[in-house]
């Protein structure tokens, strides 16, 4: 076929596909994986462990905004889920004298089974009635497990937590291996499972959400009407990309455990956490996904850096009290930097940038 | 040159590419040569809102592939008619048939399957997806890749195309890539026949489709309605206000009165019709 026999939107659709790898956005994210590749070759365990802590949070946060953003459906049990995917590999590898690789297989199986049927309940329970009754009951299932995960103690070892040893290369008492004079530690090798496990599942969700299915969910958030006008059953996709987000937040949970090596109700079930998502997610940007890489990073980044930047700030002034007593309470900084960074970017980061870059060629068009 | 810009698995059969883009729909009808049954046929359909009635005893055949226009003067029961047909409204008595077959006690959802679309008096659209994204989800309604979430929306080329040729046939193939609600309320007309349309339905309600719009605009509306009557593969059902658009596009029109069914005839047999003429022309001289 000609070009010009095309019609325009086979000519865009051609375009579109020539220029895949010769786009910046493309370049940016080969970029993007290529530091994350070399990350550890930073000699400070401090930044590693803040850059896999931000993969993790990228994809949960990602999930959240699937079912947030992308379906308006509110959950409180997403850290649930997170929590489920933690303690499926804890206690599977806890409580197995030595761990092996097929249990930490059965832990991602194990995981996905159980949030699955979870989040097929919680849809099943509350999604027919209103949306309201989706939240209070996702509370209700959040806070029934954390409960759970602090009284049940012959299994959970209750508010201690459970410290645990992973199998082959990524056990602590591997000696490591020395390659092109790179040390890869047992923390490298866990590291870099992270970031492939982490890259694969975020582009999951990309996936999903420029697939048939995301159209729909799309079409459900503009015109739920007229999309079960065309034929579309709103409740099926609803629950769909309910338990899609969930089980990757279980995922992202498994990941968690795996880098820490340790599990406490508090840290991977406590409701509170859920606090945390929301905020990631509106700094990001609702219903963009990639605003999950940009909320995480922002939130892990101050919460690890804001309290020493104060004090070397303070240092610098010895004579002034006062100066010293405000670096202390860091916390208040981080919720100023949060309500700040809402008001300059109304709808997320991304979210703001991409309004104006529409606006932009919207003018220069018109 | 590629041949084809697609790399996904295909669909839907390929079919030949002619001028005639009507064609490409075609495909999906199936044509039943073996009973000419009508394609909707109304019983005795009757409904009562508490003590007034609505629509009274109306017997109605819809032959296949015509186009039959429903007038009246205001509250003649032609909308309420409608939502019988298309099953917003359960009768009071009477049955509907659609094909020879009896869809009286299926809900609206399940008459959308069997292929009766239906158009709305107000506007019903996606506001922020583009206009080829409209029409797009409603060709992809009718194809089982609702649930795939591992292949990439565009990687279904067929739907693209398909949902551009419907534009072409609703003339707005200018205004593919923008957003629905930058579109004029008569270009939105239009956009909401071309989704309509994608949803291929073997019977078309359409309900006012020149509602609110500018004189300048109504030529192009009953162009489009020509054409798909002309494709020869559609059943239209056509409530208007514009006696003059009713006269040129119609096969036959179907008088209504007080929810009774006065006249059912040719155009020109219509508009000679003594009872007809009393019902417009008397109802204005006795009101004015």
């Amino acid at each position: 076929m000609m070009i010009n026999d095309m019609t325009p939107v086979q000519r865009d659709r051609l375009r579109e596909q020539q220029t895949k790898y010769n786009r910046p956005s493309f370049w940016i994210q080969v970029a993007l994986v290529v530091v994350l590749i070399l990350v550890p070759l930073v000699p400070s365990f401090r930044v590693m462990d803040m850059v896999a802590k931000i993969m993790i949070f990228t994809v949960v946060v990602a999930s959240y905004d699937l079912i947030l953003g992308y379906t308006g459906l509110l959950s409180f049990a997403h850290a649930m889920f997170f929590g489920i995917g933690a303690y499926s590999v804890a206690l599977l590898c806890y409580h197995s004298s030595s761990p092996q690789w097929y249990h930490l297989i059965l832990a991602v199986v194990a995981a996905l089974t159980l949030s699955v049927i979870l989040a097929l309940v919680l849809a099943f329970f509350s999604l027919r009635t209103k949306a309201i009754f989706f939240a209070m009951l996702s509370l209700a299932l959040a806070d029934f497990f954390h409960i759970l995960g602090m009284t049940w103690s012959d299994l959970t070892l209750g508010e201690d937590g459970i410290t645990f040893s992973l199998p082959g290369i990524l056990n602590v008492e591997w000696s490591g291996v020395n390659l092109l004079g790179v040390h890869f530690t047992p923390r490298v090798m866990t590291y870099y499972l992270i970031l492939v496990a982490a890259v694969f599942l975020f582009m999951g969700l990309l996936r999903f959400v420029r697939s048939p299915v995301g159209r729909v969910l799309k079409s459900i958030r503009d015109n739920e009407q007229r999309s079960t006008a065309l034929g579309y059953k709103t409740f099926r996709y609803q629950i769909y990309s309910i338990v899609f987000g969930s089980s990757i937040a279980s995922l992202g949970g498994i990941l968690f455990a795996v880098w820490l090596r340790f599990v406490d109700p508090e840290s991977v079930l406590g409701v509170f956490s859920m606090v945390d998502y929301l905020l990631m997610v509106i700094i990001g940007g609702l219903g963009t996904l990639y605003g999950s890489i940009i909320g995480a990073t922002f939130f892990m980044a101050t919460q690890a850096w804001l309290p020493d930047l104060l004090k070397g700030i303070a240092a610098f002034f010895p004579d002034y009290e006062i100066i010293h007593r405000i670096a202390e309470r860091w916390m208040a900084f981080l919720g100023l930097m949060f309500i700040v960074a809402i008001m300059v970017f109304p709808k997320g980061v991304v979210g703001t940038v991409r309004e104006i870059i529409d606006r932009r060629k919207a003018s220069g068009a018109g | 040159m590629k041949e084809s810009v697609g790399w996904a698995p295909s669909l839907i059969p390929d079919s030949p590419r002619t001028t005639d883009q009507i064609e490409f729909h075609s495909i999906y009808i199936k044509k039943s040569t073996m009973d000419k049954a009508p394609a909707i046929e109304t019983r005795d359909l009757t409904i009562r809102f508490g003590g007034n009635i609505a629509v009274n005893e109306v017997s109605l055949v819809f032959e296949e592939y015509h186009l039959k226009s429903i007038i009246g003067p205001n509250g003649a029961g032609k909308t309420t008619l409608f939502n019988l047909i298309s099953g917003q409204y359960k009768p009071t008595s009477g049955r509907v048939y659609l094909n020879g077959e009896d869809v009286t006690g299926l809900d609206p959802a399940s008459r959308t399957k069997l292929g009766i679309g239906r158009s709305f008096q107000l506007t019903n659209i996606f506001p922020t997806l583009t206009v080829l994204e409209n029409v797009r989800l409603a060709l992809q309604s009718k194809v089982d890749v609702g649930m795939v979430f591992w292949h990439h929306w565009r990687s279904y080329t067929e739907l693209e195309d398909r949902a551009y040729d419907l534009l072409k046939q609703v003339l707005l193939e200018d205004r593919w890539r923008y957003a629905a609600s930058t579109l004029t309320h008569g270009e939105q007309r239009k956009l909401e026949i071309a989704i309509l349309l994608g949803l291929d339905p073997a019977v078309l309600l359409l309900d006012e489709p020149t509602a609110g719009m500018s004189i300048e605009e109504v030529p192009a509306i009953l162009e489009i309605i020509q054409d798909i009557k002309a494709a020869h593969n559609r059943t239209i059902l056509l409530v208007e206000h514009k006696f003059d658009m009713i006269m040129t596009v119609s096969d036959t029109i179907a008088v209504l009165k007080e929810g009774q069914l006065i006249c059912d005839d040719t155009p020109e047999a219509v508009s000679n019709n003594e009872k007809v003429q009393a019902a417009y022309l008397g109802g204005g001289v006795k009101h004015g």
